[in-house]
């Protein structure tokens, strides 16, 4: 589609995330407060539009109907659209996106895109949380054999491995530099940075995956202020402008359906689509940050091929040689991503365009501003990575 | 005595509200579905599967076999399906092995345990591989079927389908 108004995320802000001595309705208010300090020329009363992504608030908190309680919690009184978004581990990204739409298609001037999410729940209850995480793929067929994330990525590991030659060392090198750029966000679950040693000296989860090779379980919110182009222009001078928004969905969630375990051609197809919409012809020379989606090391390894930074089957090289660092051809997880700042899962894709906004306001904390950034992008997949989405951000609008 | 206030004077006189010591699990959390005619309209894979038959639903209109079992064809959008026998033999396609971290419902088995895609040729299916250990396999080692019984929260008859290596060495 091609958007009809220019819209521009003018900024946000976020909790700290970790194991959090909090419940959900805490988050979703220390989050919102995040935010609308960060932009103090909107409060609750400008906010036509409201967005919360959220992905098991049923399970982990017990609690439904969660748009309208952060409505309620922050003082808003929406007039336009009020909605939670559930995509899994995307529902972040799928709010912003909806926002997006709603702001271009002239329906609202300004929305509050919120992800909150409350995972943990006291260590005793880990089997609870793990429950809640095998229902993301079909439960009866596949989550019945106890595949939460960690086994099911593990497959991805052993035929990425198998396929194209990727070594254990390179996944270390992935975890190592987002759990080292982690230790420079304050907001950060693991804020130690980490040789790539020991990755493989954490304990093994779902060989050939370590601990290090896995993101949290996590607590946290995040939020951003969307504007339409004529609201945000009295607001602010540096925003993220939202360029292209890619979003491609295979019909397969089981195991059977899915068409690789090496490869995700929904995230090249994603990705394809958000570049044309933004204009980019070469990613790898265009893009200076990409916030995505580390779930697992592997993860990144693969994402690297499908965005089209490198070819199918050298993602592993790309590590290897430093591409994706701070300092490289692309700072790919300047925050530190999943792996180093934990993954609310609700919240994830917000805090990725809260990363790309900052860096272009050169407003992130400590030392992981990258060198006068003009184009982003944040990537999410879900679930079995049956769908994967795509937005492209730039710090000039269009 | 003297009077001064007790503190815990006003916690004696409270009124106590009960809710239960123990919440039993609900079956609903339990991952194992119910499996019989009035429960579910796939019965007939799990009925199958009883007589020892692990099979999937095929469209008689547009041929296209299915896994997960369908009602309806997400090819054709036909419901004329017919259920057809898989092979009880298949190839590791992937694997690893569970080491910690069961769901709540699956706790009480033993870790760790080997899960697997296994390429049965039509179709690829994710499953427990029995009696064998993560460094004993190599991707294409072959798998035989194997049939369980479920007990648990409900009185309903139950059963699932593993994996475990053809050759039959428990290792
Ligand atoms: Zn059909």
């Amino acid at each position: 589609m091609t958007a009809t108004r220019n819209v521009a995320i003018v900024g946000g802000g976020q909790t700290n995330w970790g194991e959090r001595d909090a419940t959900w309705k805490d988050l979703a208010q220390e989050g919102g407060k995040a935010t609308f300090d960060a932009v103090p020329a909107i409060g609750p009363e400008n906010v036509e539009g409201l967005f919360v992504g959220a992905v098991q608030p049923e399970r982990f908190a017990n609690q439904t109907h969660v748009a309208p309680l952060v409505a309620e919690l922050l003082g808003i009184e929406v007039t336009e659209m009020t909605a939670r978004t559930e995509l899994a581990c995307a529902s972040g990204q799928a709010a912003l996106r909806y926002a997006w739409l709603a702001i271009a298609a002239g329906q609202l001037d300004t929305a509050l895109v919120l992800g909150v999410e409350k995972m943990n729940l006291g260590r005793e209850y880990m089997p609870e949380m793990q429950s809640s995480m095998s229902n993301v793929l079909d439960r009866e067929f596949d989550g019945v054999n106890g595949l939460a994330a960690p086994p099911f990525f593990a497959w991805y590991a052993q035929r990425h491995m198998h396929e194209h030659g990727t070594t254990r060392e390179q996944l270390s090198l992935v975890a190592a530099k987002n759990k080292s750029n982690a230790a420079k966000t304050d907001f950060a679950q693991f804020r130690s940075a980490i040789e790539p040693d020991e990755v493989t000296e954490s304990p093994e989860i779902a060989p050939p995956l370590h601990l290090y090779d896995c993101s949290g379980i996590t607590d946290g919110a995040s939020g951003v202020i969307l504007m339409s182009e004529e609201k945000a222009r009295e607001v602010t001078d540096t925003a993220a402008w939202i360029t292209g928004s890619g979003q491609s969905s295979m019909a397969g969630n089981s195991i059977n359906n899915l068409p690789s375990f090496s490869g995700w051609p929904q995230a090249r197809k994603a990705s394809q689509n958000a570049y044309e919409q933004a204009g980019i012809e070469d990613p790898l020379g265009e893009i200076d940050i990409a916030e995505i989606h580390d779930c697992f090391s592997i993860s990144e390894v693969i994402e690297y091929e499908e965005l089209g930074f490198c070819e199918r089957g050298e993602g592993g090289q790309f590590i290897e040689d430093g591409r994706s660092r701070l300092d490289g051809d692309i700072a790919v997880n300047p925050r530190g991503g999943l792996l180093g700042c934990g993954h609310p899962l609700g919240a994830t894709g917000v805090s990725q365009a809260l990363e790309v906004t900052q860096q272009f306001k050169g407003e992130v904390s400590r030392n992981r501003q990258v060198d006068d950034p003009t184009t982003g992008l944040i990537h999410n997949l879900s679930g079995s990575g049956s769908v994967h989405s795509v937005m492209t951000l730039a710090r000039d609008p269009q | 005595m003297t009077d001064t206030t007790d503190p815990t004077d006003g916690d004696a006189e409270r009124e106590r509200v009960s809710v239960p010591s123990k919440v039993e699990l609900p079956r609903l959390l339990d991952f194992y579905e119910l499996q019989t005619e009035d429960q579910t309209q796939i019965h007939e894979f799990y009925d199958n599967l009883r007589d020892g038959r692990l099979t999937t639903t095929q469209c008689c209109d547009c041929d296209e076999i299915h896994f997960p079992p369908r009602i309806v064809c997400p090819e054709c959008t036909g419901d004329d399906l017919e259920y057809v026998d898989l092979p009880d033999e298949g190839e590791l396609f992937a694997f690893s092995e569970v080491r910690d971290g069961l769901p709540l419902g699956l706790s009480e088995h033993d870790v760790p345990y080997v899960v697997a895609v296994v390429d049965l040729g039509p179709v690829r299916l994710s499953g427990w591989i029995d009696n064998a250990a993560y460094s004993d396999l190599e991707i294409g080692d072959a798998v035989s079927l194997k049939i369980v019984e479920i007990d648990g929260p409900t009185d309903e008859e139950r059963v699932f389908y593993r994996f475990e290596p053809a050759d039959g060495d428990a290792k």
